[in-house]
């Protein structure tokens, strides 16, 4: 399977006092301090766990999404990505866990708001190309434990493959172990070290922890 | 590794054939616009009448609060349209005829929403789904799966007969005459694509009641609006409808003009067929502004009107789909899940009663009800609409509808299930009171996404909605029936005009800067199918207008005399006073005072007009000619495609109907019911083309005419068709089409210039 259109929720710890509305403020400044890079923001805090604040873009919609009830920063890359699957992830998981760093160190929030490093949620927003299929799931799964392997720095973790054939194909990555936004993007690095370690885990090295 | 199928191939027996074969061409004109071969203007109207509408910020820029941002979108310079830069994300219209929907086509709808769109689908007041944030790369796809569930975005926008829309309660209602959702259903099939349609100057809506006195149908804004009525004829009772045409709302609004009090039901689409073909034909077509039915009903007079609409009936060759249908309406009769059960005094669960109270109508079928889901703003999540999808065969199978006023409703609930279908929306967050009160405000998108929008329609309403939710169980009964619509700008498509109390987006400068602000309009009428319009009383800063409401409702619950109605309150204390009340609200404090006041509801950024553009409301005036001559450049590409496959002798058979179909373009411009056939059109191409030398090149004579009729003895004399004859064929094709435009482009000159010369002849003294 040639993974596109991934998806990336990491959920809120905390979000003391903070509301929905507050991001339709903050996603208006990093308008203003982009240049040309997003498109608008979309604001649907009126409807019951949906979709929250979307900042609007077309490489990549971020949004403080509450579906599900559960608040949280989801990435949604829209344009494909070019590279092996691992390479893909990496590229996604470093781009939210970037956006949530961004959004805890906000000045407006005052560090309000933290996020849970030690659970992710992994979609494809694509029917087509990832039916939500046990299939689908042993397809994926090596490469995501290669992810939650360096993620979780050799913690042990679990994939949960949501398997409800009407919703989009999806995992949740757990751990016991709870880790920070600023740890899980060191436990990645820095993308030309990870771009190195991507290609020596293509060439056979190691299998991960779990 | 298994190949990924695409949607098309995956899809290819679950769509009916036809809509297969229009997606497909859709597809196609979408890859010859990227080759830069067919003009913006045709495909800006071609993708209009495909549901792929435009979106604010598509001229790839964004005002940020402070500056002009140019928008970082990797188009290379290819546009959808006039100012439309291709990768800007659009708006996508899914028309639902008469609002039926069935489960299986609400959870198409949510994958939809989170796939494509930005996991929201949102209701509109026509009864269409619409989606924000689509790629145009995206929609035919999109397209296949909803045509895979029955469901077409044919003609859902642009200079057509758009969504037909009908009473929710149609077939349940206490006080309807007969259900005509079976006529809704017919009229929209009938005239979806039909020729006669496909030439307007503007757009053109239909509505469909059961009754006279309720507002659900809204016949009276509409172009074309039938009223169920029955009349005894020769002893026997027969059905047909009150009928009405030239209503419209938009800027000027207009009051529909009766055409028959009794229009049979067997003329009912011959007559809707008569009226599109007069209205095809001496409609306005230059000034848009002017272009609806109701000016040229006005114009012309209704009995005028009604004079040609009925010799044009006269002349059109009878149609059996104008009857078959009648014959089948027993068919449309629903059948419920459930027995009928009245409620047996079961466990009210908290909250249920509040919601009884407003979201529960009783149908004409004992035990039988409505329930109306409300859908704040219109919009429903992707896993709402999925679990409704979900509930409702639980409930009411597939009665399900959505409805004018933004909402869905579940019919033909048994009421004992009612506690239980409570529970089930609460699970959801939709089990919220209020529909169909002054807390259930309508808007249209407004700033949030159109390009014509001015104020924060949608800000407003959902501070409005929260600002009368917390009162609602204060609010005196006499106000809470009242309606609240609020459209972004005068265009009107928050149906401002109908409510008892309408807003519509305007800005005012105050202090050097431009300060948003909403006009009020109060007294219309929802009841009685829309049946007065409100009057413009004064302009109140954005930031104000949930004082108006309180002001104005206070001070009808203070005043009002026993049973007047909010509209003859209006009317006796006089615009004068009304206006007078609202004066202290109007002032607009300096910018270093009050900030606030320099931004609209739920935008932080200072107030401009700048992002405004170029409506596609009306989309672009193309006429049959052009789109014929641009649907023979497609066929030309398909002939490039078979020739790529080795496909030759197909190759040089379709270059050939390319030709034929580029012929019949021109034909149009002068003979405009030339049918299709091939014979026809080619004699009528000789003789009014080539006889006359219109079709002529400078120096090639009458050269590309002949690669026509060449073509044409060629394929006669059925000889073998190889790889140079066919590439001769496909080279040929393209010169006479080419050679097709350059026509064309000649007569739209011929024409211009003898309008220049009359107008120089009327008034001599101008210039």
């Amino acid at each position: 399977m040639d993974l596109q259109r991934i998806n990336v929720k990491f959920f809120v710890a905390d979000a003391d006092g903070v509301a929905l509305t507050d991001f339709i403020h903050i996603f208006n400044s990093w308008i203003q301090a982009s240049d040309g890079e997003y498109y608008d923001i979309a604001d649907y805090n009126h409807v019951h766990a949906g979709p929250g604040v979307l900042l609007i873009a077309h490489e990549a919609n971020i949004s403080m999404d509450a579906t599900g009830n559960r608040l949280g920063l989801l990435y949604n890359r829209k344009q494909p990505l070019g590279g092996g699957n691992i390479e893909k992830l990496y590229v996604v998981f470093r781009a939210a866990l970037e956006f949530c760093h961004r959004i805890e160190n906000e000045t407006a929030l005052k560090g309000r708001i933290r996020f849970r490093g030690n659970e992710a949620l992994f979609l494809i927003n694509d029917r087509l190309l990832a039916p939500n299929t046990e299939e689908g799931f042993r397809a994926v799964r090596p490469d995501l434990e290669k992810l939650a392997g360096t993620l979780y720095g050799g913690t042990e973790f679990a994939l949960d493959h949501n398997h409800d054939p009407k919703q989009r194909f999806s995992v949740v990555m757990k751990t016991r172990r709870a880790f920070d936004v600023e740890t899980l993007l060191r436990n990645l690095g820095s993308p030309r070290a990870r771009l190195v370690e991507v290609v020596q885990h293509s060439s056979g090295s190691s299998e991960t922890t779990r | 590794m298994t190949k990924v199928e695409s949607w098309k191939e995956k899809l290819a027996n679950l769509m009916p054939p036809d809509l297969a074969r229009e997606i497909d061409i859709f597809e196609t004109q979408i890859e010859l616009r990227k080759q830069g071969k067919i003009e913006e203007k045709v495909f800006a109207e071609t993708r209009l009448r495909r549901g792929v509408y435009g979106q604010r910020y598509d001229n790839g820029q964004r005002h940020d609060g402070v500056r002009v941002q140019k928008l970082r979108l990797p188009s290379g310079g290819l546009t959808k349209g006039p100012e439309t830069v291709w990768d800007a994300p659009g708006m996508m219209r899914i028309k639902i005829p008469f609002g039926g929907l069935t489960p299986e086509q609400m959870e198409v709808l949510a994958g939809l929403s989170e796939e494509y769109a930005d996991g929201i689908s949102h209701v509109t007041t026509r009864q269409d789904i619409q989606y924000h944030f689509v790629h145009i790369d995206d929609t035919p796809s999109l397209m296949r799966r909803l045509a895979a569930v029955g469901i077409t975005t044919r003609e859902a926008c642009g200079n057509v007969v758009r969504n037909v829309t009908a009473c929710p309660l149609a077939g349940v209602c206490q006080d309807e005459v007969f259900d005509v959702t079976p006529y809704a259903k017919a009229c929209s099939k009938f005239l979806l694509g039909h020729p006669d349609t496909q030439d307007f100057g503007r757009k053109f809506k239909i509505a469909f009641s059961g009754c006279k006195q309720h507002p659900c149908g809204l016949t009276s804004m509409h172009d074309m609006g039938a009223i169920a009525k029955k009349k005894v004829v020769s002893g026997e009772e027969r059905r047909g409808f009150e009928f009405y045409v030239g209503g419209g709302l938009g800027a000027v609004p207009y009051r529909a003009q009766l055409f028959n009090d009794f229009l049979p039901q067997e003329e009912l689409l011959p007559i809707a067929q008569a009226v599109a073909r007069v209205f095809a034909r001496l409609g306005e077509k230059r000034n848009r502004a002017r272009a609806r039915v109701k000016f040229l009903v006005a114009n012309l007079g209704i009995d005028e009107f009604r004079r040609m609409v009925l010799e044009e009936r006269e002349k059109l060759a009878a149609d059996p789909r104008w009857t078959d249908y009648l014959s089948r309406l027993h068919e449309w009769t629903e059948k419920p899940l459930k027995p009928g059960v009245s409620s047996n005094g079961s466990e009210r669960p908290a909250g249920f009663d509040a919601w009884y109270a407003t979201n529960v109508y009783h149908q004409k079928q004992p035990g039988y009800v409505v329930a109306t889901v409300t859908l704040p703003l219109g919009d429903i999540t992707a896993d709402q609409l999925r679990a409704l999808a979900d509930i409702a065969p639980r409930f009411v199978k597939d009665t399900v509808r959505t409805t004018v006023e933004q909402n869905i409703v579940f019919r033909w609930a048994s009421e004992a299930d009612l506690p239980d279908l409570y529970r089930a929306l609460c699970q959801i967050g939709l089990a919220e009171p209020n529909a169909g009160t002054i807390v259930d405000v309508t808007a249209c998108p407004g700033t949030d996404t159109c390009k014509l929008g001015i104020a924060s329609s949608r800000g407003l309403a959902k501070k409005l909605r929260a600002h009368l939710s917390e009162a609602s169980l204060q609010l005196d009964e006499a106000v809470k029936g009242l309606r609240i619509k609020v459209s972004g700008c005068f265009n009107s498509c928050g149906q401002h005009h109908i409510a008892d109390i309408g807003f519509y987006g305007i800005s005012r400068n105050v202090n050097g800067y431009t300060v948003p602000h909403f006009q009020v309009m109060l007294g219309g009428k929802f009841k009685d199918n829309a049946g007065a319009y409100g009057l413009p009383v004064g302009a109140v800063p954005s930031k104000r207008i949930p004082e108006v409401v309180t002001l104005v409702t206070d001070r009808y619950v203070r005043e009002r005399q026993r049973g007047e109605s909010f509209q003859d309150f209006i009317s006796r204390i006089g615009k004068k006073e009304v206006k007078a009340m609202l004066d202290g609200l109007t002032k607009v404090p300096p910018h270093d005072v009050d900030p606030s006041y320099y931004s609209d509801w739920g935008d932080p950024r200072e107030f401009t007009l700048t992002d405004m553009g170029v409506g596609e409301c009306a989309g672009e005036v193309v006429s049959q000619a052009q789109f014929t001559l641009a649907a023979s450049e497609r066929e030309l590409f398909e002939a490039q495609i078979y020739f790529d496959s080795g496909d030759f002798k197909k190759a040089a058979l379709t270059a050939y109907g390319a030709m034929v179909q580029a012929a019949q373009g021109l034909v149009k411009t002068q003979h405009y019911d030339i049918s299709d056939n091939e014979e026809a059109i080619l004699g009528e191409f000789q003789q009014r083309f080539c006889d006359t030398q219109l079709f002529y090149d400078k120096y090639a004579g009458r050269q590309f005419a002949d690669y026509l009729f060449k073509a044409r003895d060629a394929l006669k004399s059925r000889g073998e068709v190889g790889e140079d004859l066919a590439l001769r064929r496909l080279q040929e094709a393209q010169l006479f089409i080419d050679a097709a435009h350059n026509c064309y482009k000649k007569l739209t000159e011929l024409e211009s210039a003898d309008r220049a010369s009359v107008a120089g002849t009327a008034s001599p003294g101008e210039g």
